[in-house]
């Protein structure tokens, strides 16, 4: 099933992932030059560009030596657009929450009041 | 800002994927998370405003479901179910939330995790979301829902128009 939004996510929810977008982000790099900040073997950084690829967020060149890695951003957009969603969904709703919650201590401390009436009569 | 620019500070934040939403609410603690847990209090507050919550249901116990539908002002209902993971009273709630498709199919799996913290007779509230499953038909759900809430802008600005003395 093609589920790449899901991979997507996924592909995000790693450290070292972002960290090598973040990279990529200012150009193309060589897998070398990649795995130069991390403290980490070839293949793991090789397994890690990987899930990327998958995920359609870098492209690699077709040059046999040296092939390049490069960001792609389009499964981003989607991403960024959840989250904007997400944002303002909960925005909202706070909004909301705060307003009844003033209500809600209106009615309280009114209802506290009939008590102690009831009491002193 | 350019688009390059946009993009780089997009990759760079991890908080753009982890959405992370801090808000003080002015009372205690008990009462934010009671607003949280009863279903009487959550359909008055749930969803975008001019969103109202025909269903609502909570089962409060770890591995409990909810279910709320959301009605927006054009008359759109947005299915969700969802499940508890942990009910901490009064700190801490983790549920796992589901937009559902027309089908009753997730389109969205989120982790979110609300935590509340007693300030002096005030509740900050901190809510984490993170996506753990997304389908295709996700994006399409994303512009519906826009639209749905454009509506209830618009509504509101007609409500403020309306109002004397207001510009």
């Amino acid at each position: 099933m093609n589920d790449r939004l899901s991979e997507t996510f996924g592909a995000l929810a790693d450290p070292t992932r972002r960290a090598i977008l973040a990279r990529l982000a200012s150009g193309e790099a060589s897998v070398t030059e990649l795995a130069e900040p991390f403290a980490m073997s070839m293949p793991a950084i090789s397994k890690h560009l990987k899930v990327l690829e998958r995920a359609g967020l870098i492209a690699r060149g077709r040059e046999a030596q040296w092939r390049p890695c490069r960001l792609q951003a389009a499964p981003l957009q989607d991403v960024a657009g959840w989250v904007e969603h997400y944002r303002r969904f909960w925005e909202e709703s706070f909004d909301r929450l705060n307003d009844y919650l003033q209500e809600l201590k209106k009615q309280d401390s009114k209802n506290r009041k009939k008590e102690k009436k009831h009491v002193r009569t | 800002m350019s688009a390059h620019n946009a993009r780089i500070s997009a990759v760079k934040e991890s908080s753009e994927w982890d959405l992370v939403i801090t808000r003080v609410f002015d009372a205690p603690r008990a009462l934010v998370f009671k607003a949280w847990t009863d279903t009487k209090h959550m359909a008055q507050w749930w969803g975008p405003n001019g969103f109202t919550n025909p269903v609502c249901e909570l089962d409060l116990r770890a591995g409990g479901a909810m279910r709320i539908d959301m009605r927006a002002p054009n008359g759109v209902v947005y299915p969700m179910k969802g499940v508890f993971e942990e009910i901490d009273e009064p700190e801490r709630l983790v549920f796992v939330s589901s937009a559902l498709d027309d089908k009753g199919n997730s389109m969205f799996d989120v982790l979110n995790t609300v935590t509340f913290v007693e300030q002096r007779g005030k509740t900050e509230l901190t809510l984490q979301a993170r996506v753990i499953k997304a389908t295709t038909q996700a994006p399409q759900y994303l512009k519906g829902m826009q639209a749905g809430w454009m509506q209830s802008l618009d509504r509101l600005g007609a409500h403020l128009a309306s109002i004397p003395g207001a510009k």
